[in-house]
Order: C-alpha cells, then sequence, then structure tokens
C-alpha cells in the first residue's frame, strides 16, 4: 500500500519532483559544508559518499578511460577538505568538487606526459590503424574504441569540453563555471571540438 | 554529419569504455595521505640539505697539512653527528606515522563496525514521517483536485488522530483550518440560489 502511494507521488510530482530533488541535494550539501566548517568531519565522510562516483567517473572521463581512477579521486578530496574552510558557496558543491577533478586531471596528464617524454626514448606516438570493413557492425568495440581514442587525443581545452557537454551533460553555465571562460568562449572550443571529432571520425560517420 | 549523430556515438563509447573501479575513499585515508605529504615535505629538504653541505665541504680549499688531518676527522665527526640527528629525526617522524596510521586503522574498524550498525529509532521515525506526508497529499488532493471536502475532511482527522505530534499533523489543522472557514462562505453564496430557479 504505502510502496504503491509512493510510486503514485512520485508519477505525479514528475519533472518537477527531479528539479525539487536536485534543489534540496544542493541545500544538503550546504548544511554539509557548514556542519564541516563547525567541526564536524562525518559531515566530510557524507560528501565522499555522495559526491565520489560523479567525480570517479568524471575523472575516468577526462582521463581516457584508464579505469583506475582512485588515485586522482582521492587527490581530488584531499584537496577538497584542505580547501573546504575556503569554499564561498558561490557555485554547488557538486561544481567546486568538478573544478577541483578536471585540474587535478591536468595536473596527472602534465605529470604522465613529462614521466612518459622522460623514459621513452624514440617512439612516437603509435598510430592507431583502424580499417573498417564495410559488413562490420557500427557500434562493434573497435569502433568505439577508436572513438574514445579521438576524443582522448584532443587538445585539453576541447576534450573538456566535450567530455563535459556531451558525456557529462552538464548545462552550459555550470561548464563555463568549471572551466573559468565565457559562454561565448565554450561555444566556439564546443564547435571547434565539433569540427575536430567530425573530421577524425569521417570514416564512420559517412552515411 | 549531424551534430545528433556524434553525441550519440560519443555516448555510446563512453557507455563501451570500461567503469572506474570502485572507489574507496575515507576521511582515514585522506589524513594518512596527507601525513605522508608532510612527511616529504619535512623530509626531501633536510636530505638535500646535508647533501648541500656534503659538497660544500668537499670543495672547499685545503689547509696546511699539518691541520688537514685533525680537520678531516673533525669534520668527519661532525658530519657523522649530523647524519645521526637527522637519520633518528627521520626514524622518529616514521614511527609516529606508522603509530598514527595504526591508531587510524583502529579506529577505522571500530567506524566501520558503528556504521553497520543502523539507527533503528530514527528508520522508523522517516517511516512514519513518509506516512505522514503521503496521507497529507491525498486528503489535499481530494480538498484541492476533487473537491471532495468531506472525504478531505476525513483523512486530514485521520492524518491528527494517527500522528498527532507529527510535522505534516500541523499542516492538516491549518488545511482543517481553512475548509472551516471557507464552508459558511459557500453557503452564503448567492451563485448556488441563482441556479436553483434555472434548473427548475
Amino acid at each position: 500500500m504505502l510502496q504503491d502511494l509512493t510510486e503514485f507521488f512520485c508519477n505525479v510530482l514528475g519533472r518537477a519532483g527531479s528539479n525539487m530533488l536536485v534543489m534540496a541535494e544542493i541545500v544538503d550539501d550546504r548544511l554539509l559544508v557548514e556542519r564541516f566548517n563547525r567541526g564536524d568531519e562525518a559531515a566530510f565522510e557524507t560528501i565522499i559518499r555522495r559526491h565520489s562516483a560523479d567525480v570517479a567517473v568524471l575523472a575516468n572521463r577526462l582521463l581516457g578511460w584508464p579505469g583506475d581512477v582512485e588515485d586522482v579521486t582521492q587527490e581530488v578530496f584531499l584537496a577538497a577538505l584542505l580547501g573546504l574552510k575556503k569554499f564561498r558557496g558561490e557555485c554547488s558543491l557538486r561544481t567546486w568538487l568538478f573544478t577541483i577533478t578536471l585540474n587535478k586531471c591536468r595536473t596527472w596528464r602534465y605529470r604522465r606526459i613529462l614521466r612518459i617524454r622522460f623514459f621513452s626514448t624514440a617512439s612516437g606516438k603509435a598510430a592507431f590503424t583502424f580499417a573498417r570493413s564495410a559488413d562490420e557492425k557500427a557500434g562493434d568495440s573497435d569502433t568505439f574504441r577508436r572513438i574514445r581514442q579521438v576524443v582522448k587525443d584532443l587538445p585539453g581545452k576541447y576534450r573538456h569540453v566535450v567530455v563535459l557537454k556531451y558525456l557529462q551533460e552538464l548545462p552550459t553555465d555550470q561548464i563555463s563555471r568549471i572551466l573559468g571562460i565565457s559562454r561565448n568562449t565554450l561555444q566556439v572550443r564546443l564547435s571547434r571540438a565539433r569540427g575536430m571529432l567530425k573530421q577524425d571520425l569521417a570514416e564512420l560517420t559517412e552515411d | 554529419m549531424n551534430d545528433d549523430k556524434l553525441e550519440k556515438l560519443l555516448k555510446e563509447a563512453d557507455c563501451s569504455a570500461d567503469a572506474p573501479v570502485a572507489v574507496s575513499v575515507s576521511l582515514s585515508d585522506l589524513r594518512r595521505r596527507a601525513g605522508r605529504r608532510r612527511v616529504a615535505l619535512v623530509a626531501m629538504p633536510t636530505v638535500a640539505a646535508v647533501v648541500i653541505a656534503a659538497c660544500i665541504f668537499s670543495l672547499m680549499p685545503g689547509k696546511p697539512k699539518a691541520d688537514v688531518e685533525q680537520d678531516r676527522i673533525a669534520a668527519i665527526e661532525d658530519r657523522i653527528k649530523q647524519l645521526q640527528a637527522s637519520t633518528d629525526a627521520t626514524l622518529n617522524l616514521i614511527r609516529e606515522v606508522l603509530a598514527d596510521e595504526r591508531e587510524q586503522r583502529r579506529l577505522d574498524r571500530l567506524e566501520a563496525e558503528l556504521a553497520s550498525i543502523p539507527d533503528p529509532v530514527e528508520e522508523i521515525q522517516k517511516q512514519v514521517d513518509k506516512t505522514a506526508f503521503i496521507l497529507l497529499y491525498q486528503a489535499d488532493r481530494l480538498y484541492r483536485e476533487l473537491n471532495q471536502t468531506e472525504s478531505a475532511v476525513d483523512a486530514y482527522n485521520r492524518l491528527i488522530e494517527l500522528f498527532p505530534n507529527n510535522r505534516w499533523a500541523r499542516v492538516a489543522r491549518q488545511r482543517l483550518d481553512e475548509i472551516q472557514k471557507a464552508k459558511p462562505q459557500k453557503t452564503s453564496f448567492e451563485g448556488d440560489t441563482l441556479w436553483k430557479p434555472q434548473n427548475s
């Protein structure tokens, strides 16, 4: 009986309900930050529980789907732990954590590139050969691997907008806040990123 | 190619990728990490200073032969003392960090045990609150959408009877007051009398 009523209630509220839930979550986050600032460390555990999965998914995408992103995720939450007292609440906690994630991923990639350059001898980037036979299915794993590789190889500023816009599906305002750029700049970057992707993936998308 | 197709391809490629491995972050892990970083920040400059001092010492110009041996022995003794002191300091630091980690692990275990016990009173409280809210919602719907005032009054009364101290019961009382206030206005409304002659 109770379950039926709850289901009915959810159906009636529909989209408005989900928006209310988002609002409630934002308010709840603010309360958690307040509690943490007053010395309640359990509040930070709650923040970790609530956002660690989202942060890990974003880091995984930004770093080119390596799978193991525990180190970066821990770095993000360590930075959040050290800097939460400075959080002014001008954006949602989720947006703030995403900004830290983006910066940590940038650093991680930069260090990795330096390490690779230092240790590797003479090896250019391995060319990704891709031959697509006529009877090959459009959605097979090679195709997707190729698409992921193309996204991974995009310059950082274009890769970030693609990941945030198309994969994270964040609203434009939130993306510009995370990246610290204006909406116009964001549109320009998106347009250029789309152009690059279309060019690189032309053989996959020819009708 | 249109943008929708590109977006679809990107999403499918993302879905087909390996999901990130389960991430386990806890406050104690973060504290340990911060501790290790602090140790590195202290130990690395110390080691660097010792190495630089040793280099400077080895590059210093020589003295007259008679004093050289004694000076050298004294310098080596000093260096040994410095190295011993820095080693002792580092070892103490490592011992402290290890002790901290052991303590943290013990605390983690205890916290995990504590966390695994749900608070039954809180659970019941939540369920009661949820049920009261659903009853209020139903009554509101009867009153506002379906215009079944009597049924709504029954529902509000039932809510007050079942959960007298709940916050939703307070709302139900407000609704009953609203209905009470609205009743005399409806009966004195001339629209009813205007309709009757027309129907008859």
